[in-house]
């Protein structure tokens, strides 16, 4: 009896992509993630949300392990992508990346051309045996990333020669040419205008047909209109986590409401 | 204009909303003329029928209530958008009350089909009962197509069925002046004609919301009212 577009919507949280129990993050002594468990849908958009320095980008940045590269921080806890820990010593951080990728806060292309932006990762990882599968896997990442039609004519110019909207799409599109299974994206959005931030929500939306999509976000709004799930963050804690329309309309926790309402932060 | 907006889904939430008060105002149609058929053929199977399928109705508005919170919350409508969900809200609400009264209707079907008949009160219930749906037919056209006039012209149709509101109840009068064993009959006939009435006035509160959602300002309130029983009297 339900309208087709609302059956449509909902969120099939069996299908669990990633899953963290008992994650802790330290950074020397400062004890900065407590105890998250967390599981992360497949084929879902998933926001992190909370004020600053509540642990939501250091969370995200556990999922593909770019907290290694920090000397000082320290990782305890288990987290699983399809069931294979991501901190067991076999696994090389170099794959891991490949399988999740990331796309940050300030569109940051190479600078090269458009074309290279996308293939650079294709090529260091072998997705290709020649430059017509090359060229294809280019121009699927820039027909995903919604940029293709703007870019087609320009392959060959400077990825840094494009607007900011473009640019934080050509990331996009350079995250999805290796085919990732993840996809980690901490603040898209914040430096650009309703309009780009408009494209770029509608090309996450898109996304989660094929991937599964992790947010980071500083605007509420932004996660109550891209996200299926979403998860609350303060002080470290992994305060409330539910369905996206449920945090926003009636979310559980007291501190959930405060922080949305905008009486805490 | 561009009419769609960059985020697809919210279009579909919208989408999605309207369609449901569509079939909403579909199944209140029908309550609205099963109700009175009953009446008219004293039909207690139908009667029933009307009252159970209320229920469908009240979890629609509910639904409809739900999904606006969330449009409200997750995508803070503006403009054309937020005047969709406000009217949407309303429609909903008025709706939902129509097809209380026409289970009301329904119910005293039951009782009425045990007593004598009223000579005369079937085809005036049935004409009022018809035309109020005709208007939320219409007014649902409107809603649908935007279309400010159609909305406007259902406001002014409200006058005819207070007109036949204010003969029946001068009828009812008479019967139960004539004899006082027709008072629990009339009394029972009243009310539905009472209710029908009160759908009217909620239906053209609906033309009014469709008027506003098109244009953005409620129709001035200078429409003719001619509903006088309020002022009705025995004569001395």
């Amino acid at each position: 009896m339900d309208d087709l577009r609302l059956i449509e919507r909902a969120v099939d949280m069996n299908e669990t992509k990633i899953s963290a129990n008992g994650v802790q993050v330290y950074y020397g002594d400062n004890h900065a993630i407590k105890d998250v468990n967390v599981e992360i849908a497949d084929k879902t958009v998933t926001a992190f949300i909370g004020p600053s320095g509540c642990g939501k980008s250091t969370f995200l940045r556990c999922l593909n392990r770019m907290n290694d590269t920090i000397s000082v921080a320290r990782v305890e806890g288990d987290i699983r992508i399809d069931g294979e820990d991501i901190y067991d010593k076999r696994v090389d951080p170099v794959q891991l990346r490949a399988k999740v990728g990331m796309v940050f806060q300030k569109p940051n292309p190479f600078p090269k051309s458009i074309y290279d932006n996308v293939a650079y990762g294709p090529k260091i990882h072998g997705l290709a045996r020649n430059k017509a599968e090359l060229d294809e896997i280019v121009e699927r990442a820039l027909r995903r990333a919604a940029l293709w039609n703007e870019a087609k004519d320009r392959l060959q110019e400077p990825g840094t020669g494009l607007s900011g909207g473009q640019q934080q799409r050509l990331c996009i599109a350079r995250a999805v040419a290796t085919e990732p299974e993840v996809l980690l994206m901490d603040e898209p959005c914040s430096a650009l205008d309703p309009i780009a931030t408009a494209q770029v929500e509608e090309l996450i939306d898109e996304l989660r047909q094929s991937y599964s999509v992790v947010i980071v976000t500083h605007s509420m709004q932004q996660a109550a209109r891209v996200s299926q799930m979403t998860a609350f963050f303060h002080l470290g804690n992994l305060v409330e986590y539910d369905e996206t329309g449920t945090i926003f309309t009636n979310p559980s926790d007291p501190r959930t409401e405060s922080y949305i309402s905008g009486r805490i932060g | 204009m561009n009419e769609q907006h960059i985020a697809s889904a919210y279009d579909r939430d919208l989408e999605a909303i309207q369609a449901m008060i569509i079939r909403m105002g579909g199944l209140v149609e029908s309550a609205i003329l099963e109700g009175t058929r009953s009446l008219d053929t004293r039909d207690v199977e139908l009667a029933e029928k009307v009252r159970r399928e209320d229920a469908v109705i009240d979890d629609l508005e509910e639904r409809i209530n739900e999904e606006c919170a969330r449009v409200i919350a997750l995508r803070a409508p503006v403009s054309k958008d937020l005047r969709i969900i406000l009217a949407v809200i309303k429609l909903s609400g008025s709706l939902e009350r129509v097809g209380d009264y026409a289970k009301n209707i329904a119910k005293r079907t039951t009782v009425l089909a045990e007593l004598g008949q009223i000579p005369g009160t079937n085809t005036s219930l049935r004409r009022m009962a018809m035309d109020v749906q005709s208007m939320l037919k219409d007014t649902l056209d409107a809603f649908i197509a935007r279309d400010a006039e159609r909305a406007e012209q259902v406001i002014l149709r409200d006058e005819d069925v207070d007109q036949l509101y204010n003969a029946m109840f001068r009828e009812f009068l008479t019967h139960m002046m004539e004899d006082p064993r027709n008072i629990t009959a009339c009394m029972h006939l009243h009310f539905i004609a009472k209710n029908i009435e009160r759908m009217g006035d909620l239906v053209t509160n609906m033309a009014e919301q469709v008027v506003y959602l098109t244009t953005g300002t409620l129709p001035d309130d200078d429409r003719p009212k001619k509903d006088r029983t309020a002022f009705a009297a025995p004569r001395k």
